[in-house]
């Protein structure tokens, strides 16, 4: 129904549309979601279990883990529904469709990452969980799902250097909707993105997990 | 535990927040404290032990507890844990109150440890000592505080750790269920088994216990004999016999 949104509003102002730009923009919004999901469900995930830390000895971290595969068990459908309707909008099949595997991986990764990132962070500063919303909404103009990557200026292509979901969505777009195998670089570059924020994360979580029964 | 210290850097607010640093850093403020929590404490406990700490509000009790059990790590010096912990330190931990009590033994048992076809194997018997009845089917929230405390008490008392450590959990709850719990630690205590009890209640801790260890300020006052370490605590806080100070209210 988002995306159906989404669609009348960018055929409104831009004026184009077509089936492959809604498969585009359906196939976008739902590994978005995978990201977003994870951030606002992880976000609270160290705080929400105060009960837990301060009276049982575990691996703290199982806590944002389990906000992302929440938001993974919460994406597996969406592939589906996305299946069915690709087939109903005649959009082309082919085996580099499998390049979308790896994909979702890497935005697994990255998903992962940034929750145990913000879940740290919302320990010391809890009114950040306020702020999640706009930059869900930032990243999601600033990314290709609104339009197609291919569709930007180049004076506009800078937002991918500074942007970690572009080449992720990006090629996630190209092998799912276009059934095109994904630029290497890209894909290197998403990969990057992940493993970077993912390491920063869990060395920032690690690094404070011994607060947090006192921080609480 | 040799020379164990503990000491940390907490936030003065509840809720800290990115505004109220900001706001803090602008005016100069400062917005954490330091607290040492435990100082050069040196404690052993053996199995067979039955441990009572007692001590004033912020004596560095529950830290102490919490440090033995790896909640939270201590700053300096050294503990050395041999065998199981299992800590009662807050009753019904894990559970979902939409839940019912049922699935909430499911939950409690998986954090307090314990694998799902051991609490399959224990359900029946976590079930009739909490005495809930056809209760245990219904979701926790419509729960009373006494039920809440029996079915929580039931879970955690099922697990059989080597060490055992109780903080003040038991203090909630009706006269019936102190009595059973009180009876349960009873039969907890046998030779291949240490407990650790933090409580107020005096006289629980001179039936129960047969060492008791006196906490001032995060430092070890005094360890030995229930009833002169108890008697030697209450002179120090001038306080004459009363049945206010033997149970918890």
């Amino acid at each position: 129904m988002l995306s159906g949104v989404y669609f009348i509003l960018i055929v409104i102002i831009g004026g184009s549309g077509g089936v492959t730009r809604y498969g585009h923009l359906t196939a976008s919004l739902f590994l978005f979601y995978l990201v977003s999901n994870s951030l606002t469900g992880g976000v609270k995930s160290v705080t929400a279990g105060q009960r837990l830390i301060l009276n049982t000895a575990f691996p703290r971290m199982m806590l944002p883990i389990s906000a992302t595969v929440i938001a993974f068990f919460k994406f597996i459908p969406t592939l589906f529904v996305f299946m069915i309707m690709r087939t109903v909008l005649g959009l082309p099949f082919g085996w580099e469709m499998l390049w979308s595997i790896p994909i979702i991986l890497i935005a697994l990764i990255f998903s992962l990452g940034v929750a145990i990132l913000i879940s740290t962070i919302n320990v010391y500063f809890r009114d950040i969980a306020s702020f999640l919303p706009y930059l869900t909404r930032t990243f999601l103009y600033l990314s290709p799902i609104l339009y197609e990557a291919s569709d930007l200026k180049p004076q506009l292509r800078i937002i991918e250097h500074f942007n970690p979901l572009f080449s992720i969505l990006e090629s996630w777009s190209l092998s799912i909707v276009h059934s095109q195998t994904p630029n290497l670089s890209s894909m290197l570059i998403s990969l990057a993105w992940a493993l970077g924020v993912l390491l920063i994360g869990t060395y920032f979580f690690l690094s404070r997990e011994r607060e947090f029964a006192v921080r609480l | 535990m040799q020379n164990l210290s503990l000491t940390y850097t907490t936030a003065i607010q509840r809720k800290p927040t990115l505004k109220a640093r900001a706001k803090a850093l602008g005016r100069g403020t400062k917005q954490t404290r330091v607290v040492h929590a435990l100082e050069n404490v040196n404690l052993d406990v053996t199995y067979g032990q039955v441990l009572g700490v007692i001590g004033t509000n912020g004596a560095g009790k529950s830290s102490l507890m919490r440090t033995i059990a790896g909640i939270i790590p201590p700053t300096s010096g050294r503990i050395e844990v041999f065998g199981s912990v299992s800590t009662l330190l807050a009753l019904g931990i894990g559970f979902n109150p939409a839940l019912s009590g049922r699935a909430n033994v499911l939950l409690g048992g998986l954090a307090a440890g314990m694998s799902r076809k051991d609490i399959e194997e224990h359900f029946d018997e976590i079930a009739e000592f909490s005495e809930l009845g056809e209760a245990i089917d219904a979701p926790m929230r419509t729960y009373s505080s006494g039920m809440y405390a029996r079915l929580g008490f039931s879970v955690a008392a099922t697990v059989q750790p080597d060490i055992l450590i109780v903080d003040e959990a038991l203090s909630t709850g009706d006269a019936h269920f102190k009595e059973k719990s009180f009876n349960k630690i009873k039969e907890l205590r046998s030779e291949d088994r240490a407990l650790i009890l933090v409580s107020h209640a005096m006289a629980t801790l001179r039936e129960i216990c047969n060492d008791v260890a006196w906490l001032h300020k995060g430092k070890l006052v005094n360890r030995g004999n229930p009833n002169e370490i108890i008697d030697a605590y209450q002179d120090f806080l001038h306080l004459g016999k009363s049945s206010v100070i033997d149970e918890d209210l």
